[in-house]
């Protein structure tokens, strides 16, 4: 946005945007007059230029590629202290999620592709066991950070690189006994793949 | 009298410490703690960037074992699980079409009854009635804990009253005091440490858990405590990253409260497991002769 000169504003294209938004985040945008307390209290707003305010601002505009690859969206620690502060009850962190959703259904590369590959991670280790496993869990983050470093032409020794990066952290966990390496399995385990199966197919994958 | 307990996956794994630790000291107070049965990851802060519905449905099959095992209180002690399983009882609560939607995939159903505890909402009460001081054999005199409460403890996605302040929460420092120790006033106690961001996205989290660790020296914190696993982990695991690239000379032992309960109850720390720390945490305790 900051280099526009002149406000581009298409009605169109800025209502199909913002509702979308805010059906599915439960988060009414419109109330936003932009007083920035969510701003002052983003422990990421320094380092991602765009804060909350400005996200939704975006959002108003209907600037749709721009709300889905900004560095707010997937620097966002989901603290929630933007929408605890808001006083119009505005939880940005939860726009946030529902952005990462929609980036994920556009198909388009996330803008840090090792948070996304983090949590997708995540739910498949759940969908798993009904519970995570932690190495089963990293190991599936991390096979998904070589196999993008290799299809974008980072090479094995970026892809190895990545993995040894954890692998270092792996260490010391060893030493204090805090990797289990048996995974913790549900023995109602097909009611966790219902659930799943009733979600969709969106999540894991 | 007994209670129903949601561990969660980090305290059947690396935070094992952590449930060994809550057993052992609700137990001197007089709760046991009733695993719930076959319980499921609640899907952490992981779900709701993928998928609402398994956000809510992966806690609500908790809550309906919950609600199913008779009892009516659940403490969850790890933040996260507690955030998305209250946060889940709210949606439900409101939503009657999703409830009904997800209750049909359950063998225990929904029904909202239990009330859900955080270890603070626990630990409070017993000290405002005087049970920690009367099961503690000795004052943590010398101790200045910089009480770490980081996010979900306080703030929800969603409008949830809790009944602690929201900026300047003080119920870790209301035990902490039962104890016999000295809380230290400071201001990063409801900052993020980053959370999961330590694996996806370093540089953000080392950042912030320099910030913290500063200001718990500048203000003359001498260890912290913390309720989270997350944030424990992370305060503790990766302080010595965070003192490399930030310069910061000294360490600060990252403490369980659970473990400062259990020194004061007389339990060895070997018995609390406090040896598995990455950040030495003996040190202190025997400097100040707590051990």
């Amino acid at each position: 946005m900051k280099g526009t000169a002149v406000l581009q504003f298409e009605t169109g294209k800025s209502q199909s945007l913002i509702q979308e938004v805010t059906v599915r985040s439960g988060q009414n945008l419109l109330a936003c007059y932009q007083c920035r307390r969510c701003a002052a209290g983003c422990p990421v707003g320094e380092e991602t230029g765009v804060t909350p305010d400005r996200l939704i601002r975006m959002i108003m505009f209907g600037e749709r590629e721009e709300a889905l690859n900004n560095l707010l969206v997937w620097k966002c620690v989901a603290c929630y202290t933007c929408g605890t502060r808001c006083p119009n009850n505005i939880q940005t962190a939860r726009i946030n999620e529902t952005l990462k959703q929609m980036s994920k259904e556009a198909h388009t590369e996330p803008l840090l592709p090792k948070v996304a590959a983090f949590h997708d991670a995540f739910l498949k280790s759940t969908s798993h066991f009904g519970r995570v496993n932690e190495i089963e869990f990293i190991g599936l983050y991390e096979i998904r950070n070589a196999k993008r470093e290799l299809k974008s032409g980072g090479g094995w020794k970026a892809a190895i690189d990545e993995i040894k990066n954890n692998v270092k952290l792996g260490i010391p966990m060893m030493k204090m006994k805090r990797i289990h390496f048996r995974p913790d399995k549900i023995k109602n385990l097909s009611e966790i793949k219902r659930l799943y199966k009733k979600a969709g197919d969106k999540s894991g994958g | 009298m007994q209670i129903a307990y949601y561990p969660g996956c980090s305290l059947h794994a690396s935070s094992e410490l952590y449930d060994i630790q809550c057993r052992k000291v609700f137990g001197q107070l007089g709760l046991e703690l009733k695993e719930l049965e076959d319980w499921n990851c609640c899907g952490a802060t992981s779900a709701s960037k993928n998928d609402d519905f398994l956000a809510v449905a992966l806690p609500a099959r908790n809550l309906g074992i919950a609600d199913a095992s008779g009892l009516s209180e659940l403490l969850i002690p790890c933040s996260s699980c507690y955030n998305r399983t209250m946060v889940s009882q709210k949606i439900l609560s409101e939503d009657p079409g999703l409830k009904d939607k997800i209750n049909s995939e359950l063998s225990k159903k929904v029904e909202g009854k239990i009330r859900i505890s955080s270890i603070l909402d626990l630990l409070v009460s017993k000290a405002n009635l005087g049970g920690i001081v009367e099961k503690s054999t000795k004052k943590l005199e010398g101790l200045k804990p910089a009480c770490y409460y980081g996010c979900l403890l306080t703030r929800f996605p969603c409008d949830i009253k809790i009944s602690d302040n929201v900026e300047n929460p003080q119920g870790m420092e209301t035990v902490c005091k039962a104890l016999g120790a000295d809380p230290i006033d400071w201001s990063y106690k409801t900052d993020c440490c980053g959370a999961s961001a330590a694996i996806n996205d370093a540089d953000t989290s080392l950042f912030l858990m320099s910030q913290i660790i500063k200001d718990g020296f500048a203000r003359g914190a001498n260890c912290f405590v913390a309720t989270c696993p997350m944030c424990q982990f992370n305060l503790d695991m990766y302080q010595e990253q965070v003192s490399e690239r930030y310069e910061i000379r000294k360490k600060l032992p990252v403490f369980f409260i659970t473990e400062l309960l259990g020194i004061a109850m007389g339990f060895t720390p070997h018995e609390l497991q406090i040896d598995r720390h990455f950040t030495d945490s003996l040190g202190l305790l025997k400097e100040l002769k707590l051990i």
